[in-house]
């Protein structure tokens, strides 16, 4: 049922390596509501450990993650 | 019922919180520091760059020091004791406390130029790192730092689940070694006890399949690191934070019984294992640690690989980091490495332990919000690269490659940023034929 998930902001952070993908992402789920969902596409494989790591510390949700080519996608939910 | 503390109350809190941290930073360095030893000569003033890009007396070395100082001094001078008003001795306010979260995080990167340009060797940076550890530990500290931080540990605490997303961004890493090098005994060594070198990058490729193809060019004994290098929990000053991500290595190490650890182009990650984890965990660390930097420059010193310096033909410079350089002393390795690898390598002026600093340290290029002070701040750093003509610059840390990355792009310079280590893949020449590497998993 994730795939009918409506995402309000795409972020795109292909070509860009740590620490920036995080702060990116960071900076973005601050942008919507409470409960909204944004998705994110990065191509370094670095962020497969990141992104799930930083959800877990933020208290926010990694509701997919997934390979499209060579490019990463990520669904976030803001839950703080 | 029970009632919450006031607004004033809380304040009151927080300051005696802020102070009380203070004083537990309070050590030879920071009371030297803190102490009348400051003459106010002024001669830190052009050798920071916040300033000479601001020119905002407000954010010159001795004027950001003061403001820590007169803190500590109602402490500990015992001329401020019985006569505040004479010194400025001041009791932290919230006001002030509010202050220096710009002042320590966003105005200083405590990249150390102050302290060698101080003709009374006052150290600055000593007294910033402190206003780090107070703001810090009452939830002051610029929130991405502390989740940076958080995140480190967590990989650790969640080790099982990581380690699955690590062995396939590992396996993704490894494909491209092995056709770069056209063989598929090439590999990336995770957990393999006994060898050599534990490596240890940061959580992105371009510090692993650069340094993957030197380690099996020179077919080193090494194992990968399931952890990134970075510490944030140093920038936070927060000390407990920091032991504990430092920790991971060391016990990664340990269980390994690797003879080295060696640390990715990092400026802070380097200076933190080099020289504040042996001070955390009281006493030299059962093995030695070493910066990539030093491995590629024995690799170039013993013969060990072979280089065509024409694969770099554009005119190259080089960023020193202010961990690596001036703090940590890695000044010729990479200029020999350089001259080595690439035909034209040319010097910025100053360089060295007189470097600028690029404007990003100190954990500033991931606080999104002051991304304009601190390009700005980085205006220096960019004048000195575009007077170089050099269409390549070098820098061997992260934070410093984001932040002239994104000078060049501000500031047009026209040039590329990379790492030594992709420099120096450039330049390999490869063994001819299939290689036998000597790493299995």
């Amino acid at each position: 049922m994730t795939e009918e998930l409506k995402t309000v902001a795409t972020i795109d952070l292909k070509g860009l390596v740590c620490p920036i993908p995080i702060v990116k992402v960071s900076q973005a789920i601050k942008q919507v509501k409470v409960g909204e969902v944004i998705e994110a596409f990065a191509t370094d494989p670095g962020v497969l450990g990141d992104i799930p790591a930083w959800c877990k510390t933020s208290g926010n949700e990694l509701v997919k993650m997934e390979r499209v080519d060579k490019v990463f996608r990520f669904v976030v939910r803001r839950l703080v | 019922m029970a009632r919450g503390p006031s607004a004033s109350e809380g304040s009151k809190m927080t300051t005696e919180l802020a102070t009380k941290e203070l004083e537990k930073k309070y050590n030879k360095l920071v009371g030297t520091a803190a102490s009348n030893m400051c003459a106010h000569c002024g001669w830190c003033m052009d050798s920071c760059h916040v300033y000479l890009a601001n020119h905002d007396p407000e954010v010159t070395p001795v004027a950001k020091a003061e403001r820590i100082r007169r803190v500590y001094k109602k402490n500990h001078d015992w001329l401020s004791k019985i006569f505040p008003f004479w010194t400025g001795a001041k009791k932290l306010t919230d006001e002030e406390l509010q202050k220096w979260v710009e002042l320590a995080y966003r105005d200083c990167t405590l990249c150390e130029r102050c302290v060698v340009n101080c003709p009374m060797g006052v150290e600055t940076p000593q007294l910033i790192a402190a206003a780090r550890s107070a703001l810090t530990s009452v939830g002051k500290a610029p929130e991405i730092l502390t989740q940076l931080a958080d995140m480190a540990i967590s990989r650790e605490e969640n080790a099982e689940i990581y380690r699955d997303f690590f062995l396939e961004q590992i396996k993704e890493i490894e494909k491209q070694l092995q056709a770069h090098l056209g063989t598929t005994d090439a590999s990336i060594p995770i957990d393999k006890e006994g060898a050599r070198i534990l490596y240890v990058p940061l959580s992105g490729a371009h510090t692993i399949l650069p340094e993957a193809i030197i380690f099996n060019v020179a077919r080193e004994s090494w194992t990968l690191s399931m952890f990134e290098a970075s510490n944030y929990g140093v920038f936070l000053g927060d000390t407990a934070k920091a032991k504990r991500i430092a920790e991971r290595i060391i016990n990664e190490a340990k269980r390994l019984k690797v003879k080295e650890v060696v640390l990715t182009e990092c400026g802070h990650a380097y200076t933190t294992m080099r020289w504040e984890a042996p001070k955390w965990f009281g006493g030299p660390l059962p093995f030695r640690v070493r910066s990539i930097l030093e491995v590629l420059d024995e690799y170039v010193r013993d013969g060990r690989l072979k280089f065509d310096p024409s694969k770099n033909s554009e005119p190259v410079t080089y960023h020193d980091s202010c961990n690596l350089g001036r703090k940590g002393g890695l000044l010729e390795e990479p200029r020999r490495v350089l001259r080595a690898i690439a035909q034209d390598f040319r010097e910025m002026t100053p360089n060295r332990l007189q470097s600028l600093c690029c404007g990003g340290g100190a954990g500033l290029v991931a606080i999104a919000e002051w991304s304009e002070a601190r390009i700005k701040a980085g205006k220096p750093k960019a004048d000195q690269i575009r007077q170089t003509g050099a269409k390549i610059v070098v820098t061997s840390c992260d934070n410093c490659r984001h932040q002239i990355t994104e000078l060049n792009e501000h500031y047009n310079l026209g040039i590329k940023v990379t790492s030594l280590c992709e420099l120096t893949v450039q330049a390999l020449v490869l063994p001819d034929g299939a290689m036998a590497s000597t790493n299995s998993k």
